[in-house]
């Protein structure tokens, strides 16, 4: 599958000078008065602002689905909706379709019209002063990852709505072939990647270490590699428990002595393989199954370790936390993970919302990622010791911390004082994470 | 000595630097450290040899015992032969990893330097901590000797990467009397040993890399409704390949004794059981007094013999059985105990085998050299009356606890 390139524009910003609409009719018809020439459209949206009539190149549109004709296509290779004057039958049922005004019925040249993102190269964005109109490549990931081998067996028994199947799989292609993978028990494992009596999960090698010892396993494996002059990638795929509480110390001792390990912890709070039990990783007030709500308990009753602040206390070479949602930002940090990994200890820290140990709706599962950044709930950000602290996703301007507690069930019994403390701690943990800012 | 033996270098050394010698001459890839008493000066003394450029291997100074044979598990699934020594609190910390060794048929060599177990708190040597670890599928030999020690460490290697048994070793040495007690040993040289170990090939079973790659130890028993059939397929492999070992145990030290000139007893030595009527059963280095004391007692006219059990796991029970068929009476000197059975570990192996093998005879029980107490030839002496005495009917209740009023 080829780039999906569209124009992008932002009200909030836009001018209304209409430049843009010149360059358009200019490159359209050679005359820049020709305004009905112009496949963009600025109009005045009330009190000051504007809006466009701009073909979005659709993903599934419905001026393509209209057609009867089989004038309008989805390109594959550019992503944009192309039109054919051969076939265009001038129905005009594409009209119809478009929900954003953007392939319309051009008398003076007798057919529809609409935006050809001028080949790849558009007119108006050049012009653009304000900066409202602009020209992406979307799909990215999909297009750079999306022919890279999913190295994973299909049907891994992973809980409906599962992050952190969804993120493994995306790891395990951009890190390749060339590796061994470490999966302590765990929902990981549990859901088949490292195989069940005999059938392997994984295309690449991968073993169960003990919960304890993924860190120290994969430290002797890589130094042996490095002895017979082998570059292999020792990928940790854990989770909170074997990393934050009885995995601790490995991994503490491997950050220590700058093991050269691509470490990843999925963090779902919890052991939630073995039925949603509290770890250390768990957040304040939350129900588990060993912190349960009654009369005299309401929920863990202690904050959550941080840990991706406690693995930056070791001067790792990388470390980072990553969300889901924001794709881009992700893998540019397992990239730089990676590459980090080959020198010294990368820590990647990755929030993975459990639906069922959580208790959402499945479907929910990346809305809840995102509430959860924007809340403030998380924060992303990366560190290395020769930059200190970079937050990698503005924190100035976060969504109300409730919105994101409502949408999760085990936060359900929550008392106002128990939101209270963890808004606190939420702001003093931004505040502390702020001074390794440089 | 032999036609085809080499002598070596003569030096005076400790055990724990005869161990870390042999070591050595193995030519480990990885070793990982981690310092407890008695074992600390053996990794002291590797990793000087590491330093020093004597020894090339990866030394792993790692953050306690656990990741030490953790690490080690990982080095040996990429291919390398690996090293490590630990003792009592820290074989505890190791348990773990420790028990998971044997069922990946990882093939290792690790010292335990032996130590009395918590609590009461004490770091004397004992072999209650090696005791304790007796059924986790390690194979496990007592050194008698400083050259036993040096010995054994290089034969274990070439036991546990035999292909046929793929399973790791413990060479043990008693904590204080061996690690710490100098004397004179001949080091083998170095192409002697190489010969004799022949090229490694720990991980062709079981791999992680990228070349071959395979899942190691996925889940197996029930899970997914296929049976337990896998599972006790692997665990009964892993039980006849123990068996096996004395097999290859024995074939082993014959063919060091022939390079060498050193002969070891592979897994029982019978000292002086010609004529005897009651033994005493040795593990480790209080076998010197107790041969000593038996030559004493001989030279007395006492009909008087030792039995010293050099592989105690796997339990060489037909060995056992010829040298028990000699006398008529028999004590067991256990360094440790069985709280399961208020006596000696070994006693329980030799009650064991005078009932699979149909022999009868009064068999005692004795503990001795807890917290590094020392059993000396009069000890040997008491308890060798002890043992005509049962002989002749008198048979105690319970174990005799040798150093009880010391």
């Amino acid at each position: 599958m080829g780039a999906f390139n569209s124009l992008t524009y932002n009200a909030t910003i836009c001018l209304g000078c209409g430049e843009c609409m010149m360059a358009c009719a200019k490159a359209k018809s050679g005359d820049a008065d020709r305004f009905d020439q112009s496949r963009i459209k600025i109009v005045p949206a009330g009190d000051n602002k504007f809006e466009a009539a701009l073909c979005r190149q659709c993903g599934d549109a419905k001026c393509v689905m209209n057609c009867p004709a089989g004038a309008l296509t989805k390109n594959a290779a550019s992503g944009v909706v192309d039109w054919n004057a051969d076939l265009c039958v001038s129905c005009l049922l594409c009209t119809v379709g478009c929900a954003y005004g953007s392939i319309t019925f051009e008398s003076s040249v007798g057919h529809v019209a609409k935006c050809d993102t001028c080949g790849g190269d558009p007119a108006c964005v050049k012009v653009c002063k304000s900066g409202a109109l602009g020209y992406v490549t979307t799909a990215s990931i999909y297009n750079d990852y999306g022919k890279q081998e999913d190295l994973f067996a299909p049907g891994l028994a992973a809980c409906q709505g599962c992050n952190s199947e969804l993120m493994i799989r995306h790891v395990l292609r951009r890190v390749g072939r060339n590796v061994v993978v470490a999966a302590p028990p765990g929902c990981i494992p549990g859901m088949g990647t490292v195989g069940y009596n005999g059938k392997a999960g994984a295309k690449v090698p991968i073993f169960h270490p003990l919960l304890t010892n993924t860190a120290s396993m994969l430290a002797g494996l890589k130094r042996t590699y490095e002895r017979q002059g082998r570059d292999v990638t020792a990928l940790a795929l854990a989770g909170d428990g074997g990393a934050s509480d009885v995995g601790f110390q490995s991994l503490s001792g491997a950050a220590e002595r700058g093991e050269h390990i691509l470490f990843l912890c999925f963090d779902n709070e919890g052991y939630m393989n073995t039925g949603m039990q509290a770890s250390s990783a768990t957040s304040f007030g939350s129900w588990t199954s060993t912190t349960p709500v009654g009369d005299k308990l309401q929920g863990k009753r202690t904050d959550a370790k941080n840990l991706p602040m406690v693995m930056m206390m070791h001067n790792a070479a990388y470390v980072a936390t990553a969300s889901s949602v924001f794709m881009e930002d992700f893998y540019r940090k397992l990239d730089k993970a990676l590459a980090a990994s080959k020198q010294g200890f990368a820590y990647l820290h990755l929030y993975a919302p459990c639906p069922s140990g959580w208790r959402f709706p499945a479907s929910l599962t990346i809305d809840v990622c995102r509430l959860m950044v924007e809340s403030n709930f998380v924060t992303l950000w990366e560190y290395t010791p020769e930059t200190g602290l970079v937050f990698t996703r503005p924190t100035d301007k976060p969504k109300p911390l409730e919105s994101y507690l409502k949408a999760i069930g085990k936060y359900r019994h929550l008392a106002q004082e128990q939101v209270d403390r963890i808004k606190k701690l939420l702001e003093d943990r931004l505040a502390m994470l702020k001074r390794f800012v440089r | 000595m032999t036609a085809l033996s080499k002598p070596g270098k003569v030096v005076v050394l400790d055990g724990n630097e005869a161990a870390a010698k042999g070591v050595a001459l193995a030519r480990p890839d990885v070793v990982a450290v981690y310092p407890i008493t008695p074992q600390s000066s053996l990794v002291e003394h590797l990793s000087s040899l590491i330093a020093s450029g004597e020894l090339d291997a990866e030394l792993m100074n790692v953050e306690g015992e656990h990741s030490v044979l953790s690490a080690l598990q990982g080095a040996a699934l990429a291919g390398a032969r690996t090293y490590t020594a630990t003792s009592g609190p820290g074989l505890a910390f190791m348990f773990e990893p420790y028990i998971r060794q044997p069922g990946l048929r990882l093939p290792m060599v690790a010292s335990l330097v032996t130590r009395d177990t918590l609590t009461p708190q004490c770091v004397w040597g004992g072999h209650q901590d090696a005791m304790l670890v007796r059924e986790c599928g390690w194979i496990h030999m007592y050194c008698e000797t400083v050259q036993e020690i040096l010995d054994s460490v290089i034969m274990g290697y070439k036991v546990a990467e035999h292909p046929e048994i793929m399973l790791p070793v413990n060479v043990n040495h008693d904590g204080n009397y061996l690690s710490f007690g100098v004397t004179r040993c001949e080091i083998p040289e170095q192409a002697l040993v190489d010969d004799f170990l022949g090229p490694k090939n720990i991980n062709w079973h079981a791999a992680l890399d990228p070349e071959r790659p395979m899942s190691v130890d996925p889940l197996t028993g029930n899970a997914g409704g296929a049976g337990p059939s896998m599972f006790v397929r692997y665990r009964k492999g892993q039980t006849e390949a123990m068996a096996h070992a004395l097999d290859i145990i024995a074939e082993v030290h014959a063919d060091w004794a022939a390079r060498t000139g050193r002969h070891h007893a592979p897994l029982v030595e019978e000292y002086r059981l010609e004529g005897a009527e009651v033994a005493l059963i040795t593990l480790g280095s209080m076998t010197g007094a107790a041969k000593d004391c038996c030559d004493a007692l001989r030279a007395g006219g006492r009909k008087v013999g030792v039995i010293k059990v050099k592989t105690y796991r796997p339990f060489p029970v037909a060995a056992m059985a010829r040298a028990l068929s000699q006398v008529k009476a028999v004590g067991v000197m256990d360094r440790s105990v069985s709280y399961g059975w208020n006596s000696g570990p070994m006693h329980q192996d030799t009650l064991s085998t005078l009932g699979k093998t149909g022999l009868r005879m009064p068999c005692l029980s004795f503990i001795g050299g807890l917290a590094g107490a020392d059993i000396t030839e009069a000890h040997f002496e008491r308890a060798y009356d002890a043992v005509f005495k049962a002989a002749s009917g008198d048979m105690p209740p319970g174990p005799l606890w040798v150093n009880e009023k010391d």
